[in-house]
């Protein structure tokens, strides 16, 4: 970050939501600690983590669902916690969706129009362009447990989204659908929120969804934000090992660094000296600092032969332990005897060759040092 | 096979026998009100609608039944709206003392009806009220106010939580919130507690015994009254009637909120 302070605060007067070291504690226990972000005009930003790491309660916050122990929510440049939720012009699609049960969908999208006092020809109207919008023209008089998980869906994003809100939060709305449903339903909310440009703040565990939706991605455990970044920095370029582990399948080698120079690092595994290594964008390590190495199982390579990882700076041998065909992949699980008996997991993808190795077999596994990050772990989170 | 058919044979006898004890009081009134003959036997003599003719006749009888209806009503409207809360706030609020508040609104459900008619008669005799419908009525609420609190408690704990929140994103006040959102959400409750406490007023006999003189006798005291002098068919006939109102309560139950709401009381 190069904004000098003016710049960084004329930034955040444009951003759609500015959160400044809001803390939430519950007695002794901080359910979000000290978060501060800005979300820009128009963008879609995940708050990825598992359940329990706050990132529900920082979205309830926003919505305006309890007011925050410390810190101050901006929406649109205004401080919020002296505003009651029904006050707030926010859009929200709930876990369980929320759809109130005595009325049909139609009436569902017409509540929010009701409230704010328009007039009934406006409601119609709009109730209508917005069932037309999700997809759900015509299916404004069923009632709501007449219709499809999916369809149900549609009617929670036309609810939120029909009084035009200048934000809209989604916590979690997809977590109860089947696979192939969610996936379509990404795609949905990725082309509805496209189509009108309104800030979006999602909330899911689903590493994969906050990949496909989002602009950025936040990324938190136990209350604080890990890393914040687009989603191909959050993958490729983690911040710390929870980063590193939480996204993609990762694979860990723990070992003291012997030396560092510029972005690069050198560490010890197992009596091998791996060097080379890029340093992530996380706390400095110095040399004797105990660390931990981090490599994706789908930037392995798994050969029987070591003229097929020629290209490969590190190559060590090991053993299948498990092989698992996925359709498109292999997966192995290869104790790696050379770096102390250490089990890696290996996405192979052979499209052309199908080799398929078994449990017992030799095998040997490579890969690049600029693939791998080191973490030192006294930097741990927390 | 054979195990299961003795079973089946088994379970249908006794089902066999809990409908015939269930229904053999109805079924023997319903006959008796029926018959030609002068007094209440089973089988009827003879068959007439002679008797119901006569209850349209008696008086006493008739103004009976209104001044019950009356205090039926009285207990309903009063336990709509208290119930009502009191189910909501118990169902989805911390309240405090909740268990205490919990057990005394049950507690006049626990104490014998003829200990509470007792108290609710010295009450109502101090105030000077005595011989008016409506402390009967509020009486009838008072013993019976458990039932509505329970049908609404039912549907207020079934309550999705976030119903309300996403009322209030919607851009929902609280007033607004509970009139479009939570009191349509445990409407069948409230309509489930509100016909029971109609019915269970409408029957309500001893605590109605103790609190009624000789101008404002309800149904059930009437007929008990009737029955010490002489028993005669129009009282079967005034019973089928009672069995009729019951019946279409249920009825009603059954085509607003549906019965199985109320039997699996969820």
């Amino acid at each position: 970050m190069n904004l000098s302070n003016g710049a960084r605060e004329s930034a955040a007067a444009q951003a759609a939501v500015s959160v400044k070291n809001v803390s939430m504690r519950y007695d002794d226990f901080y359910a979000v600690r000290d978060a501060s972000f800005d979300v820009p005009k128009g963008k879609f930003l995940t708050i990825l983590g598992p359940s329990g790491s706050g990132k529900t309660t920082l979205l309830r916050l926003i919505a305006g669902f309890g007011k925050p122990t410390s810190g101050e929510i901006f929406i649109g440049g205004q401080p919020v916690s002296a505003v009651p939720p029904h006050k707030r012009v926010i859009g929200m699609v709930f876990q369980k969706l929320a759809l109130f049960p005595h009325m049909t969908a139609a009436q569902n999208v017409a509540f929010p129009l009701k409230m704010r006092r328009h007039d009934a020809r406006t409601i119609a109207d709009q109730v209508e362009r917005y069932l037309e919008l999700v997809k759900l023209g015509g299916f404004g008089s069923r009632r709501i447990h007449e219709m499809s998980g999916g369809q149900q869906q549609r009617v929670a994003i036309a609810r939120a989204l029909v009084f035009e809100p200048d934000l809209l939060l989604l916590d979690e709305p997809l977590a109860a659908l089947d696979v192939k449903l969610r996936e379509e339903m990404q795609l949905e909310f990725r082309r509805i929120q496209k189509e009108l440009g309104v800030t979006t703040i999602n909330v899911t565990h689903d590493q994969r969804e906050a990949m496909v939706v989002s602009d950025e991605v936040i990324v938190m455990n136990d209350g604080l934000i890990q890393q914040r970044a687009n989603p191909v920095t959050a993958y490729r370029t983690p911040q710390n090992a929870f980063v590193a582990n939480f996204i993609g399948v990762t694979n860990f080698l723990e070992g003291p660094a012997t030396s560092v120079s510029g972005n690069e690092v050198a560490f010890r595994c197992a009596g091998h000296e791996l060097s080379g290594i890029s340093v992530g964008s996380g706390p400095e390590i110095k040399a004797g600092m105990s660390c931990s190495g981090a490599i994706r199982a789908e930037q392995i390579r798994v050969a029987a032969a070591p003229e097929k990882l020629a290209d490969l700076t590190f190559r060590f041998t090991g053993e299948i332990i498990d092989a698992i065909f996925e359709g498109e992949r292999m997966v192995y699980e290869v104790n790696v005897a050379e770096l102390g008996g250490v089990s890696f997991r290996v996405f192979d993808h052979d499209p052309i060759g199908h080799t398929q190795f078994l449990p017992g077999e030799r095998v040997l596994v490579g890969w690049n040092p600029k693939d791998m990050h080191v973490f030192g772990n006294n930097h741990s989170p927390n | 096979m054979i195990g299961s058919r003795s079973k089946t044979i088994v379970i249908w006898t006794f089902v066999a026998i809990a409908l015939i004890l269930l229904s053999a009081p109805t079924i023997v009134v319903l006959g008796a009100s029926f018959t030609a003959g002068n007094m209440i036997t089973f089988p009827p003599q003879g068959l007439s609608v002679k008797w119901y003719g006569a209850i349209l006749g008696a008086s006493d009888l008739r103004q009976a039944f209104i001044r019950s209806l009356i205090v039926s009503a009285i207990c309903t409207v009063v336990s709509i709206p208290v119930g009502t809360l009191a189910g909501i706030a118990l169902a989805k609020y911390k309240v405090r003392f909740e268990k205490a508040i919990q057990i005394y609104l049950l507690l006049p459900f626990t104490i014998p009806l003829i200990g509470s008619g007792i108290g609710m008669m010295l009450v109502f005799g101090n105030m000077g009220v005595l011989g008016q419908l409506w402390p009967v009525g509020i009486a009838c609420c008072v013993i019976n106010l458990p039932f509505m609190i329970w049908a609404v408690t039912a549907s207020a704990s079934n309550l999705n939580e976030d119903l309300e929140l996403a009322a209030a994103n919607c851009g929902a006040p609280p007033l607004q919130r509970f009139l479009y959102i939570t009191l349509p959400a445990v409407l069948p409750g409230v309509i489930t507690g509100s016909l029971l406490m109609f019915i269970l007023a409408l029957n309500e006999f001893l605590v109605s015994l103790l609190l009624v003189d000789a101008r404002s006798v309800t149904l059930p005291v009437q007929i008990y009254n009737s029955i010490r002098s002489i028993i005669t068919p129009d009282l079967a006939a005034i019973s089928v009637v009672f069995i009729v109102c019951a019946g279409i309560a249920i009825t009603l139950l059954d085509r607003l909120v549906g019965l199985d709401i109320f039997l699996k009381s969820k």
